[in-house]
């Protein structure tokens, strides 16, 4: 026989059926029902195979802590492997399917591993695949891959959105059983903020399986009352379908809330899970506790199933468990099942107790086998019956369903996240929750607290407490009398039952069975740890939820000692499995990262740039146009057109930073290695900052626009680095001076005009004289546009080599600009150009980058010796730079080089070495930091940096590229290879 | 998942919004003998427990603040702004 | 030469309007930088800034925003810039940040998906403001009144902030 839909009861909705499927066969639950309790209404014992042995199982629990009842629903990118039957709700459509089997649940060729398991018991991956070694990536690792893993992920995209939030509250309350919901009352009611989570779709725990009334009322009616208060207290958030998986550090609590999981079509504009991090000034765990099966031959036989688990079917769910029940218990909580049984029809019941005084209270019907044991559960798919050994008799039963109880462990996980480690209680015989716990504590079952008075007792007192410490006045809940309730009370455990045939499992989601645990001691994996990886107990997706304490006693017993001094693994989150989705939240696809644009990205897209992600920018690489079909033609074209005409370069992603106050000049004179307290109002000065260590951080320029004001740019890449920087140096360092800064990066749209023909077009454009008397090389002002209309700053600086300003103009303005400097030039072939050109004009011009500022060079590598006046009292860097091996003649000094053969060409990254000498890497002389083609030289061009590069120049050397096996022989040559007099700079 | 960082001027925020640069000691005169500037620039302690460093409040106030915390456990136990709270180590 | 120079809005969108949440683009008017020695209040400059139709945003210690929804002229700001030094420094950052509105009683709803500050309203009083992660963009908020806070956030950003906003808002379609 199988089990069925009870006639009536339960807190399904009848009136409301449900279609599913399972492995493509339609059946029918409630509105209601679990995806578990409405397989077993239809009968369905068999629903996955075991992992290992393949080996039919049923489903064993009704919770989170299910290990064997993993099914994959939904199909396409909505494929969710490994789902707990017993935690998904049913729903129209629902489509489940079973896992590890093949070809199908019935006849799984993997069972015939079983067949095979003398050999595959502990350790067996660690014996088996170790030699040859040459067999381990052609056969060991593929058949391991192959074998491992439980369900099947999909491979396509995922179309649901996932999001996160942020929540804050005076107290969280985790769970939202008796206790969880009298401590939620208890502060609520007071006025605190507080937040109740609850795993399941409906709050209310153990007392929605419950027949003992509270209060004149039935559980799960009172549950529903204190949820309807609750509710209505503005105060008060109550989050179902919410897992708490993690305590972290601030007393902040991870949880994953199932918005829309149990919707067939979930609303696009919803997420379907959204994480929580919730920040409480205090946390209770009201988790309850997990009732730990008995280690009989033939536990995993479907059929068999937690005692409190067949109690929630049977109650919450209208389901019976079968016809001839057995109940294998150690506490008196099978009296309940027992008594509930009968109430529900199911008359044939036997309660095998192995205390020889067990349940003496109960006047039921069932038949009681006191002392005794179940020694071993036999049948295939099926549970067909049992063997009973009780005084020294064994009997032989048959029974179509098996409820065990073996004791209840709190469930403690959470509390144990921050690093805190459980103790053993020889009293409850169990782990309890780490003692000195701050901003959390336990109550209920989770405290090891037995019955719902109590529990409801402890809540409403714990709740209201906490409420006092946050300044509420509070009143502790009262709840009436409970009636008709058999609590478990502590009873003493059973770990070992002696006789078994059968195999007898401790971890079923990991196949490992008494005996392994056995074994790893005897091999000597006896440490917890050990026992752990070397037998894979506590592992996978229910990681030990039902089976780590069992497994923990029975270590004790085979090395002889408490399993006090066994101890436990390490408890860390997640809880129950997170989703990737739910993890990732909104940030795939185009909310991966922000996009930060430019004023005149508009300006840029109108003259087709082709974008590059630099940083979270998007810069304009190059500007292709008709009839060039490589990039590099459209880079050569730009190049030429500045050195000839003149164009136009988007500069506005450099970092600029608006440095004021009456100290301002000094900061500078301390940030900079050079001199900067005598630079004059309406001039521009190259910087260069240095590392404490010496080595240059950044460089730029930095412009006096008043007494007090200075204007200051930065190389796009470090501009938050070197405000962050400076600001560390004003506030930490020297927060006596007064220096004020502000980042002014967004405020304007900056644009370089480079070229020969420059300062005839922004001449019709800014209304200051340009003239080179005016506005000589460095020049820095502010100047007003066609005819005062706008406020910019002009600064006569050069990366190109070229008559260059820069222009910089408020934001909004810019693309108003940037046209009509189009417009004005037009006559004059200006061109846009791009970050590509860039590079190339100011490698010609032998300027430096971070390709050649890369964290080893120090000013005088960079022949900037001469900047640094030794006069200076401090600057960053001034000791470390003063250091003999900063100061060596043999260091890698910035050259320029060229191939011999005009036609030839280096790449960046390649190595230098002395003309003759072997390609190996103790000859090295230094590599190459940047290299193009040089349209102006007509052939590939580079920077350098090599060993005593600066007295070098005109040596014939070789340029190895050693992973490309390139040889090009070169010439050290000055780094500046396009006007040298600066000429054209000036001009 | 999350950590909290007590910003004096903004209340607790998490890590994400900071920026940490390490041990919190005193720049050392410039005239200070090299030994001295050989360890400000490159030695550090590595204690388990109270440690001071720096931490910018860089997606925030944008202050400099000497946190100290157990690097152990992660509490926090004082956090104050750069400027005002200078009890660095020299 | 151009007659007269077109600005370009940092964000060209209609309001989004939710059920119990609006968000709007709000005019690109004035943002000064105030930026004071530390340790020193606003006292004396919200007359000043009042009269030029500005109201006062604390940002960090000694550091202040003065919005506004009309644009100062250059006359106007740099007149205002010299009656408060010394108490303050002006920097100009009406084109450099960009302010968003979100009113209604969802905001704080959709908030709290990107900031990590508590916004209930003993936390978060009207008027308090701060710099905080939306998400992954730094941005200012100030709880304008009740069911109304102001964001202001780098141009550069602003697109994406409001794209983020979108999305964190659809619950609310």
């Amino acid at each position: 026989m199988t089990p069925y839909r009870l006639p009536q009861g339960g807190l399904i909705d009848r009136s409301t059926p449900v279609s599913f499927s399972f492995d493509g066969q339609a059946l029918q639950g409630f509105a209601g029902d679990s995806l578990a309790s409405a397989l077993l209404a239809n009968g369905r014992l068999l629903v996955g195979r075991s992992f290992k042995y393949h080996r039919p199982r049923g489903i064993l629990t009704a919770g989170a802590a299910e290990p064997n009842a993993l099914v994959t629903i939904g199909r396409d990118g909505r494929t969710e492997p490994n789902t707990r039957a017993t935690m998904q709700e049913l729903y129209e459509g629902l489509e489940a399917k079973s896992q590890n089997r093949w070809p199908s649940l019935d006849v799984d060729i993997g069972s015939l591993n079983s067949l095979l398991s003398p050999f595959l018991g502990a350790g067996f991956y660690y014996k088996t695949f170790m030699w040859p070694a040459a067999f381990w990536e052609k056969v060991y690792e593929p058949f391991i891959r192959r074998a491992a893993g439980l369900g099947r992920a999909t491979h396509e995209a995922d179309p649901d959105a996932y999001e996160k939030s942020w929540a804050h509250c005076d107290l969280l309350v985790i769970g939202a059983g008796a206790a969880g919901l009298a401590a939620a009352l208890g502060a609520g009611r007071a006025g605190a903020r507080v937040i109740l989570a609850d795993e399941h779709a409906q709050p209310g725990g153990g007392l929605l399986s419950e027949t003992a009334g509270i209060g004149g009322k039935s559980a799960p009616a009172f549950a529903a009352d204190l949820l309807a208060e609750l509710a209505a207290l503005e105060n008060v958030t109550i989050l179902p379908r919410t897992t708490v998986f993690g305590w972290y550090d601030g007393n902040v609590f991870g949880a994953v809330e199932r918005v829309q999981k149990h919707l067939a079509h979930p609303d696009a504009h919803r997420p379907v899970e959204r994480l929580w991090r919730i920040v409480a000034k205090q946390a209770l765990l009201a988790t309850g506790a997990e009732e730990r099966p008995l280690v009989f031959g033939g536990n995993d036989i479907p059929g068999v199933m937690m005692a409190g688990a067949m109690r929630c079917y049977l109650n919450r769910y209208g389901v019976a468990p079968g016809r001839q029940v057995a109940i294998f218990t150690i506490n008196d909580s099978g009296y309940a099942l027992a008594r509930d049984l009968e109430t529900a029809g199911v008359s044939q019941v036997t309660i095998i107790d192995s205390r020889p005084e067990g349940g003496i209270d109960y006047a039921g019907a069932a038949r009681i086998v006191r002392g005794g044991v179940v020694r071993d559960a036999h049948g295939g798919k099926a549970l067909t019956s049992i063997t009973i050994a009780a005084g020294g008799k064994t009997e032989r039963l048959r029974v179509d369903a098996l409820a065990m109880s073996g004791g209840f462990s709190p469930i403690i996980h959470l509390a144990c996240h921050r690093g805190g480690k459980p103790h053993w209680s020889d009293e409850k015989s169990a782990f309890m929750a780490p003692s000195g716990l701050q901003g959390l504590s336990l109550i209920g079952s989770a405290a090891g607290i037995d019955g719902i008075a109590a529990c409801l007792e402890d809540g409403a007192a714990k709740g209201a407490a906490l409420a006092e410490t946050f300044g509420f006045k509070a009143e502790k809940p009262a709840f009436g009398l409970t009636a008709g309730e058999i609590a478990p009370m502590p009873a003493r455990p059973l770990w070992t039952i002696p006789g078994i045939r059968g195999k007898a499992f401790v971890d079923y989601q990991n196949d490992v069975h008494r005996k392994d645990l056995g074994l790893a001691v005897r091999e000597g994996y006896g440490h917890v740890e050990l026992a752990k990886r070397y037998t894979t107990t506590g592992m996978a997706t229910d990681q030990g939820k039902l089976s780590n304490v069992n497994a923990i006693a029975l270590l004790a017993e085979a090395r002889g000692v408490s399993p006090a001094e066994v101890g436990t693994t390490t408890f860390r989150p997640f809880y129950t499995p997170v989703s990737f989705g739910a993890l990732a939240g909104p940030s795939h696809g185009r909310h991966f990262q922000p996009v930060r644009k430019s004023p005149l990205h508009g300006w840029a897209e109108k003259h087709g740039a082709v974008f590059v992600e630099t940083g979270l920018w998007y810069r304009s690489a190059w500007f292709p146009r008709d009839g060039e079909t490589d990039w590099r033609e459209s880079v050569a074209r730009e190049t030429k057109n500045v050195r000839i005409n003149a164009g136009l370069c988007d500069v506005s992603m450099l970092g600029k930073i608006e440095i004021t106050g009456k100290d301002a000049a000094e900061f500078l004179n301390r940030v900079y290695c050079n001199a900067f307290l005598k630079l004059p109002v309406g001039k521009a000065r190259y910087g260069l900052m240095l590392r404490e260590d010496g080595f240059i951080y950044d460089d730029g320029t930095t412009s006096r626009l008043a007494q007090d004001r200075y204007f200051m740019t930065t190389t796009t890449a470090y501009a938050s680095g070197v405000m962050n920087h400076l600001e560390f140096c004003a506030q930490a360092l020297w927060p006596d001076l007064d220096v004020r800064l502000a980042s002014v990066t967004d405020q304007w749209s900056q644009m370089a005009i480079a070229g020969p023909k420059a300062r005839k077009i922004l001449e019709t454009i800014v209304d200051a004289d340009l003239s080179n008397a005016a506005f000589p090389f460095l020049a820095a002002a502010e100047v007003s546009l066609f005819n005062g209309q706008v406020q910019g700053r002009l600064f006569r600086i050069s990366f190109s080599g070229e008559l260059a300003y820069e222009l910089a103009v408020p934001a909004g303005y810019g693309e108003a600009v940037a046209d009509a400097i189009m417009e004005a030039g037009r006559d004059h072939g200006i061109q846009p150009y791009g970050v590509e050109a860039l590079a190339v004009l100011r490698i010609e011009k032998g300027h430096v980058t971070h390709n050649e500022i890369n964290g080893t060079v120090t000013p005088g590598d960079l022949g900037f010796a001469r900047m640094v006046p030794a006069a200076k009292p401090d600057f960053i860097g001034k000791r470390m730079l003063e250091r003999a091996g900063l100061n060596d003649p043999q260091r890698h000094q910035l050259v320029g080089i060229r191939p011999l053969d005009p036609a030839a060409i280096f790449r960046t990254g390649s190595h230098i070495l002395e003309k003759d000498a072997a390609a190996a890497l103790e000859n090295d002389q230094g590599y190459v930091t940047s290299s193009c083609h040089s349209p102006h030289l007509g052939s590939t061009i580079g920077l350098a940096l090599v060993r005593r590069g600066a007295e070098r120049h005109g040596e014939e050397v070789l340029v190895w590229n050693g992973l490309r096996g390139e040889f090009t022989p070169g010439r050290l040559c000055s780094p500046v290879f396009y006007d040298p007099q600066n000429e054209k700079l000036l001009a | 998942m999350a950590s909290l960082l007590p910003c004096p001027h903004c209340g607790p925020r998490p890590r994400e919004e900071f920026t940490v640069k390490g041990a919190a000691q005193a720049r050392p005169a410039p005239d200070a003998s090299p030994d001295v500037w050989f360890d400000y620039v490159y030695l550090r302690d590595n204690p388990r427990g109270a440690y001071a460093e720096y931490w910018h409040h860089t997606s925030g106030c944008r202050r400099w603040l000497i946190v100290t915390r157990d690097t152990a456990t992660h509490d926090v136990f004082d956090s104050r702004d750069a400027a005002e709270g200078r009890e660095v180590r020299a | 030469m151009p007659q007269s120079l077109t600005l370009r809005p940092a964000l060209a969108r209609l309001p989004l309007q939710r059920s119990g949440l609006r968000i709007e683009a709000l005019p690109e008017g004035t943002v000064l930088h105030l930026l004071a020695p530390v340790g020193s209040g606003p006292a004396g400059l919200t007359a000043e800034l009042g009269a030029s139709g500005l109201s006062l945003r604390p940002v960090s210690p000694g550091q202040w925003f003065a919005v506004g929804d009309a644009v100062l002229s250059n006359t106007a700001r740099a007149a205002l810039a010299a009656r408060l030094k010394p108490a303050a420094e002006v920097v100009d950052q009406s084109h450099g940040r960009v302010r968003i509105a979100l009113s209604g009683p969802m905001a704080t709803r959709v908030l709290a998906k990107g900031t990590a500050a508590d916004l209930s309203l003993t936390a978060f009083p009207i008027h308090h403001a701060t710099t905080t992660l939306i998400g992954h963009i730094a941005a200012h908020l100030t709880r304008i009144a009740e069911d109304r806070f102001e964001l202001i956030v780098l141009r550069g950003f602003a697109e994406s902030q409001w794209e983020d906003l979108d999305r964190m808002s659809a619950e609310f379609g």
